[in-house]
């Protein structure tokens, strides 16, 4: 494909993604957008919680993505993919006790969390997958209990320091103190997810994917691995999970295993206020809830930070009761 | 039909008679238990995994001093076994942990538990039965407080506290302000739970009728991400505060001294003792926090600052022939390991106190009339004393400065203060 | 009747055991025993509705939680009865599973997981929101706390009526709607079954028999209600429980009690793993293992042994 070939494709992608939202979703984002970027001009506090939010958000619509990868792939909701996120932080971590770089170690534990994700899909999710719902689901919820187990055997549960990819600088824009941490973690997670939407957009493998996701049986027929799509969903899940913890792992200071737990629940809100089908509403929900979350516990006086988790809760209860489709997502009548 | 009946009958005397037996069994009993005349069995519960875990050096140190003194001929030749088992901090596993250390293990104590949670949920059923519950790893007043008081409709005669209260430190720290910044606006950070709202009462009653001189004080919750954590401090600057007290827990503490930084905001500061770990404040700095000049309080000795006192010297034989795993972190200044030393330090002097012929009640007695003013690993002029009237073992602090950046320690100030009750 | 006879001896024969082993076993086996009790009555109503009507929820630590705190709070500052507080617990809950219920009409398989898991993340929080009334982080105390004998008695008593309720129910008309509910909406609509209905009910019942089980967790934690007790762990155990248990079968739930009750407790005795950490990795193996081995759970595994043995 030419440069400017892709770019018109890319293009009329982007553009085609906004049409098929529906209007009131579009009007929302833009709505929302304008409103940070007003309130940041206004007020400092208000800036750098944005700034904070939007970081953050990214790292739960990391995962968020990740869950949809699975889902959308194997029909499955991968209790444990925080767990493994975190694990491959450790893994990270390890690598770098042992000498390598931190971007060196990035990028080894990115290709190690591939092999993983992929190995789990083949060994522990396909023999249940198509007997119920409900043996697959508590695959991944002994898959969550046996993770943290062996981090906690492996490495001890107290704090472990790794270095900071981005240094501690600290950026004045305008009165406003943001450290490069902050626009580090969204730089790094919007370009893996841009990779693998153009993974996805692209390239064969991602035609095989999406096709054997959507329509298994045809794609068997053209002649589509579809076994071995499902399980290089699996491992790029995995991937887009090890950017989420080594992204999560600098905001907090510190490596723990307890990092991904109620990372967990916000990507949980994400990929449901997206639509449980959608990619880029898994990164979208991502984004306005890590934002929302810091602001309405800051300027929403009866909501302080012990409602949190509540308040992830109420949106996700909110969403599944009022548009089950998410916001990007297509409505599938089912009338009982 | 007979025959079914006499099996029947059968299986019914067998069963009545294993029943007998076997409450005969459980009926014998030493006189005391955990205590033979070569052994003492003591235990504890700690959070050995889970998200206080940061917490497991402490039993690793008592162990291995536990380990020297067996070395050493034990005390009055019985040698110490301490069973540490692990409850997350979570209440609903210290108790059938330590239903496990009284009824299977028939400890003779159970010393050095730790997490006010954790021994509020076995302090009934401790003191019920009559089992030492002392020298627990928290600084709550309760352990002081409602030894002739009753708490929760009964007292506890049974709990021990050891390290300096919390409130008692908290006011130290009121003391130091209005002496040294006496039109401080002072911003709080504090642990919404009794812990954090106990010191933030210490303060409050240090500071006397200047404390309205706090212009906020935000709470927290233990787990609260660091963004959270974060937007306290950006409001606490925001309200004009220009004095930072933070009554946390080590990771929200490290979390809100890096905010401070990479916000721009150097207030004169001050972070609880449990904080000031030396391994804690490096981690800070290492991901950008600036701590010179903050301020905290101190009680044991450190490895780091006071490596040649003859304490810090045994300390380090010790971790390092019996613990050699954790020689690494004792040299990063890990005052936690000091802690545990110095801790089990207490218990021993208490044991020898008490006699050859140990006993529950004679271990209680040595330990609330204790005169320690010698501990090698307390920091030297704090005396360890109870008595009648002194239910506190520990009233005395150090103020100490950090300095040296990124790479530099916890620097003792001034005399030692008398803290009091 | 004369197929019913070998399972009426088996239960008698069960029930003659329960009552000898508090005289048997020394006292911690004993509060072993009664904490296997309290997971059987929780994942006993779980079994209900996820076996029965199909609704998976990963939410039941909640409803122990809200159990657990009515005992606690009813008893410091009332001095309640013990026993009382247990039977407002299951009302509380049983109205409080209905409330669920509703919402979670619309919602089904992995949707109802998820919000169910957001549920049980959330509640725990309260009690740090309100802690004037609900201690915070410090908890609640009973004003009474009781002996390991009487929690055994306690729990396994409540287990014994909570079966003989589940039996009734399940073998009547509402027994045979939660089984068409499960195999099939559209059919059971077709049928004339009114699904909200039936599907609230069996949310209000689970409920409430995790209600029970929470007012006995609490009190087989020494009277301490706290929200560390109450982690999303909890409702992961019960649903491990359920899952194990399989569905149609009283062994089943006696094999997902024990499971879950006993198994985290011995494995952190394994040698190797080393007692602290052996907990959860040998818990979590076990989970994975038995649903890729018996996805059918114990009952199903008792259902195949049963026709080989019969065919």
């Amino acid at each position: 494909m030419t440069q400017s070939a892709a770019a018109t494709s890319a293009t009329r992608a982007v553009g085609g993604a906004l049409e098929r939202l529906p209007p009131p979703t579009s009007l929302l984002l833009v709505a929302g957008a304008a409103g940070l970027l007003v309130g940041s001009l206004r007020s400092e506090v208000f800036a750098q919680l944005t700034v904070q939010g939007l970081a953050l958000g990214a790292v739960y619509g990391s995962l968020a993505l990740a869950l949809v990868l699975v889902y959308r792939a194997t029909r499955v909701v991968n209790f444990a993919q925080g767990e493994l996120a975190m694990a491959t932080t450790y893994i990270a971590y390890q690598l770098i006790k042992w000498g390598l770089s931190y971007w060196e170690a990035f990028f080894a534990t990115l290709a190690i969390a591939f092999v993983l994700g992929t190995v789990l899909e083949l060994a522990l999710v396909r023999p249940v997958q198509h007997r119920s719902v409900i043996a697959a689901v508590i695959v991944t919820v002994g898959l969550f209990i046996l993770i943290d187990g062996v981090v906690n055997w492996i490495w001890g549960g107290d704090f472990k320091y790794m270095p900071t990819p981005f240094g501690t600088k600290t950026y004045h824009l305008g009165g406003v103190s943001i450290a490069r941490l902050y626009p580090g973690m969204l730089g790094v997670v919007l370009v893996s997810v841009v990779l693998v939407w153009a993974l996805f957009r692209f390239t064969k493998l991602g035609l095989g994917m999406r096709a054997a996701a959507l329509r298994p049986a045809e794609s068997a027929l053209v002649g589509v691995r579809v076994d071995w799509m499902l399980a290089i969903g699996w491992g790029l899940a995995a991937v887009l999970g090890a950017v989420a913890g080594l992204m999560a792992e600098p905001s907090q200071f510190f490596l723990d295993p307890t990092l991904m737990q109620p990372i967990l629940v916000y990507a949980f809100a994400a990929a449901v206020l997206g639509g449980l089908e959608s990619p880029a509403g898994a990164v979208v929900g991502g984004l306005a809830i890590g934002v929302s979350l810091n602001l309405v516990v800051q300027y929403v006086h009866p909501i302080t930070s012990e409602l949190q988790t509540p308040f992830a809760f109420a949106v996700l209860l909110a969403v599944l009761l009022l548009k089950p489709s998410g916001l990007f997502g297509h409505r599938e009548v089912r009338r009982v | 039909m007979a025959v079914n009946r006499r099996k029947v009958g059968a299986l019914v005397c067998a069963l009545l008679a294993t029943a007998a037996a076997a409450s005969v069994a459980a009926a014998s009993h030493t006189s005391t238990p955990g205590v033979s005349k070569n052994k003492i069995v003591i235990g504890g519960t700690f959070p050995l995994t889970g998200f206080a875990s940061a917490y497991k050096t402490i039993p690793a140190a008592e162990a291995a001093y536990y380990a020297y003194v067996n070395a050493h001929g034990g005390v009055f030749h019985r040698k110490i076994t301490d069973i540490i088992l692990d409850d997350q901090y979570d209440p609903s596993q210290t108790v059938p942990q330590t239903t496990k250390l009284v009824e299977q293990n028939h400890v003779f104590a159970v010393v050095g538990s730790l997490g006010t949670a954790p021994i509020l949920s076995t302090w009934n059923y401790l003191n019920k039965n009559k089992v030492p519950q002392v020298l627990v790893a928290t600084g709550d007043a309760y352990w002081g407080n409602c030894v002739h008081h009753g708490c929760q409709g009964s007292t506890k005669p049974w709990t021990l506290g050891w390290q300096p209260d919390y409130p008692s430190e908290a006011k130290l720290y009121a003391h130091y302000i209005l002496a040294h910044k006496a039109s401080a606006k002072i911003g709080v950070l504090y642990q919404n739970d009794a812990y954090g709202k106990n010191y933030l009462a210490g303060l409050k009653t240090g500071l006397g009728s200047h404390a309205g001189q706090i212009v906020d004080a935000e709470s927290y919750n233990f787990g609260d991400s660091a963004q959270v954590i974060a937007a306290h401090v950006v409001k606490l600057r925001a309200v004009g505060a220009d004095t930072f007290v933070i009554f946390a827990t080590p990771t929200a503490t490290i979390q809100s001294l890096v905010a401070r930084t990479l916000i721009g905001w150097s207030p004169l500061t001050f972070v609880n003792n449990v904080s000031a770990n030396r391994v804690f404040e490096l981690a800070a700095a290492k991901s950008g926090a600036n701590l010179d000049g903050i301020i905290s309080t101190g009680y044991v000795a450190s490895q780091t600052l006071q490596p040649n006192l003859p304490g810090m010297k045994l300390a380090k034989q010790i971790i390092h022939t019996y613990q050699p795993a954790l020689d690494q972190d004792f040299a990063a200044g890990d005052l936690n390991l000091v802690y545990g030393l110095a801790s089990a330090w207490t218990f021993v002097d208490a044991l020898k106190h008490a006699g050859k012929n140990l006993t529950r009640a004679g271990l209680m007695k040595a330990l609330r009339h204790m005169n320690e003013p010698k501990n090698p690993f307390v920091y030297p002029g704090i005396s360890i004393k109870t008595s009648a009237k002194r239910t506190f073992p520990m009233e005395q602090l150090v103020m100490t400065k950090w300095s040296g950046g990124a790479s530099g320690d916890w620097h003792p100030f001034g005399k030692i203060v008398n803290v009091g009750h | 009747m004369k197929r019913r006879l070998p399972a009426l001896v088996s239960l008698l024969a069960v029930c003659g055991v329960l009552a000898a082993l508090p005289f048997l076993l020394g006292n911690y086996n004993v509060s072993l025993a009664a904490r296997v009790g309290i997971y059987f009555i929780a994942v006993l109503g779980l079994n209900i509705l996820t076996g029965y009507t199909g609704q998976i929820s990963i939410g039941h630590g909640a409803f122990m939680a809200v159990g657990g705190y009515t005992t606690a709070v009813m008893s410091r500052d009332h001095h309640t009865s013990l026993i009382l507080t247990m039977l407002l617990a299951f009302a509380i809950c049983f109205v409080l599973g209905l409330l669920v219920g509703l919402p979670a009409l619309r919602l089904s398989g992995v949707y109802l997981a998820l919000a169910t898991f957001a549920f049980a993340v959330s509640v725990p929080q309260l009690p740090l929101k309100w802690s004037k009334f609900l201690g915070g982080r410090d908890g609640v105390q009973t004003s009474r706390t009781v002996s390991h004998t009487w929690l055994y008695g306690a729990a396994w008593t409540t287990s014994a009526i909570g079966f003989v309720l589940a039996w009734l129910i399940l073998r009547g008309r509402v027994g045979r709607a939660f089984r068409a509910v499960r195999d099939s909406e559209i059919a059971a609509v077709a049928s004339g079954i009114e699904l909200p209905v039936y599907k609230t009910l069996a949310f209000g019942i689970s409920a409430a028999y995790a209600g029970v089980a929470g007012s006995l967790f609490v009190l087989a934690t020494n009277g301490f209600a706290a929200p560390d007790e109450f982690g999303v762990v909890l409702s992961l155990q019960l649903l491990v429980g359920a899952a194990v248990a399989g569905l149609g079968s009283l062994w089943g739930v006696l094999a997902g009690a024990v499971f879950v009750g006993l198994l985290p407790t011995v494995s952190s005795s394994v040698p190797v793993i080393g007692s602290n950490h052996g907990r959860d990795v040998v818990f979590g193996a076990a989970v994975v293992l038995v649903m890729l081995l018996l996805p059918g759970g114990f009952a199903g595994l008792l259902a195949r042994l049963r026709r080989f043995a019969g065919a």
